[in-house]
């Protein structure tokens, strides 16, 4: 029996794709089927209860605390995705000025983000913890007699973990720009100079606009992973004082393993997902767009 | 040429010198809290950076919890995790660039089409189907999901297109199998791709916190990112401890990005803006 060109090409490729290809299938594809299905039922970490419709969802439109943990996760976005997008181009612009010590302002900015969450959140508990505290030792070397409690009060307790974040993660964005800025062709610099431009000048006419699609696609990343907040925030202030800081990804997890109902869980990982898969779609779209 | 000191150059350094070196400050601050005695009263800043100071609490955190296991748990499922990712991912591309068999716009595609789904928002799923599959608290539950990510493929499927066609096709007049072509041409030329996505792999992996913490349930498999936060949870008021277990877990990294930051941060532009 004669083999076809093409069968041949087909069975070479199968050794090739097949590893990868049962992994993606098992634990990327078929989560995403069996949570749909999870969400149609009453379900526990042991057994599938009973069929129940769109119960779970009804439930979930209704439920005031989905809604509130919903609003803190975009309240991160809101807050974070600002101030770690201009303070990584500050830092890039830092680090890509003709100084001495270049190499050195660079590792220092981005070295937190190697570190562990769990590292880096119980660092900033312990420098945010009122009397033995970093900073509230600090503030008493200057004097201050009060204590601030950092985490029970709600505003400050946001500051806290959008601060910790920053520092945590803005040496990345930072890379992205400073690999923008020096892509930048010097002459246009020297050009603007010739013709007078200050140097807050060329920086709005020049440096601004040739960044612009890299400062598009590092705020859909930062938007998207700021989305999936859940960790630092855990470990920080837990998603209080009360509830004011507790993210859609800790709600989820509450439900489902403290509080056994795997089925309505599933249905907010639903709702979560396709807000998730609506940005990252746009944020594939905004890159085409930068490349092209 | 040399450039005059002018005011404004005083300035930018003291600046840009302050603010990096306020960035390590807290790391710092963590190293040095780790050598005080336990039970140190602290009265001023300075306190924190002058001696006495003492190793005990290394010695102390060894013996308090299982800390050796939790970094070799971590340090092997990295590792694992990263050798494998590396492989069948770079399989599963060269497959996809390389061999023209049916579908192959479609497995692309459809590998494409899982970017879109962020491990974050199927945990409750995958948790399931990890009990279903009894790999709950086990290595196995650490490292099979972690292999399915499909951004190496795609990463690497870009790599291997850049690949000239001339070179393929004289290693095929040359009798050269596919499998030898893999190993000889194309994994060799991508080495800054693969290189990129194991030290990216393993980064993430080490320090991967909402996967272990769901699924491991005894003390002896935690992950140190999820060990460190369980053994500091036992200490309320004294913080020398905790500092201790942090730094542990930090040094060993923070060496590792002095000796790699190069292929890190050339990583971070590479996938960052092409993936």
């Amino acid at each position: 029996m004669r083999i076809s060109k093409q069968l041949k090409q087909d069975l070479l490729a199968v050794p090739f794709l097949l590893p990868f290809f049962v992994f993606y299938v098992i634990f990327v594809v078929s989560p995403m089927i069996q949570g749909f299905w999870m969400s149609l039922h009453k379900w526990t970490i042991v057994r599938k209860i009973r069929y129940i419709g769109l119960n779970n969802y009804e439930e979930m439109l209704q439920d005031p605390y989905f809604w509130g943990a919903l609003s803190n996760t975009m309240k991160f976005v809101i807050w974070s995705t600002p101030s770690i997008i201009i303070a990584g181009l500050l830092l890039a612009l830092i680090c890509n000025q003709n100084l001495k010590g270049k190499t050195f302002f660079r590792l220092s900015f981005y070295m937190p983000n190697i570190l562990s969450v769990a590292v880096i959140s119980t660092i900033m508990v312990f420098v945010f913890r009122p009397y033995s505290g970093l900073l509230s030792t600090i503030l008493h070397d200057l004097g201050m007699k009060d204590e601030i409690y950092w985490l029970g009060d709600s505003s400050l307790a946001w500051f806290v973990v959008v601060f910790s974040t920053l520092w945590w993660t803005v040496g990345f964005n930072m890379v992205l720009f400073l690999a923008a800025l020096q892509d930048i062709p010097d002459f246009l610099y020297e050009a603007a100079k010739i013709d007078g431009a200050t140097s807050l000048q060329s920086f709005w006419y020049i440096t601004v606009p040739l960044l612009k699609p890299i400062i598009w696609v590092v705020t859909m990343l930062q938007i998207i992973a700021s989305s999936k907040v859940f960790a630092q925030i855990w470990l920080i202030t837990g998603g209080g004082p009360g509830t004011a800081t507790r993210p859609i990804i800790q709600y989820i997890y509450e439900i489902g393993f403290r509080q056994n109902d795997l089925g309505y869980a599933a249905t907010m990982s639903y709702a979560l997902f396709i807000i998730l898969m609506v940005l990252t779609g746009i944020q594939i779209k905004v890159r085409k767009k930068g490349e092209a | 040429m040399k450039r005059k000191i002018t005011p404004v150059l005083v300035l930018r350094y003291i600046l840009s010198y302050g603010l990096a070196f306020a960035f390590i400050f807290p790391v710092i601050w963590m190293v040095f809290t780790s050598l005080k005695r336990e039970g140190t009263p602290i009265r001023s800043v300075a306190e924190f950076f002058i001696p006495p100071f003492t190793t005990d609490n290394y010695h102390a955190v060894f013996s308090r919890a299982p800390i050796g296991r939790w970094m070799w748990n971590s340090l092997s499922v990295a590792l694992v995790v990263t050798v494998l990712v590396v492989l069948f991912s770079s399989l599963a591309a060269f497959a996809i660039s390389r061999i023209r068999f049916r579908g192959r716009t479609f497995v692309y595609l459809f590998f494409m089409a899982g970017l879109m789904v962020p491990g974050e928002a199927t945990i409750i799923p995958l948790f399931n189907l990890a009990n279903n599959l009894g790999i709950v608290n086990s290595y196995k539950g650490l490292i099979l999901p972690a292999l399915a990510g499909p951004f190496a493929v795609i990463i690497l499927k870009e790599f291997f297109d850049g690949i000239p066609d001339e070179l393929v096709d004289s290693a095929r007049i040359d009798g050269c199998s596919m499998l030898r072509m893999y190993m000889t041409i194309f994994v060799p030329l991508s080495k800054p791709a693969v290189s990129t996505i194991a030290i990216f792999t393993f980064i993430g992996n080490w320090n991967s916190f909402l996967w272990p913490f769901l699924i491991i349930m005894s003390e002896k498999m935690y992950t140190l990112p999820v060990g460190i936060p369980a053994f500091n949870s036992s200490y309320s008021q004294d913080y020398i401890l905790p500092m201790t277990v942090n730094a542990v877990a930090s040094i060993p990294a923070i060496i590792a990005f002095l000796f790699f930051q190069k292929q890190i941060i050339q990583g971070i532009k590479l996938t960052g803006i092409k993936g």
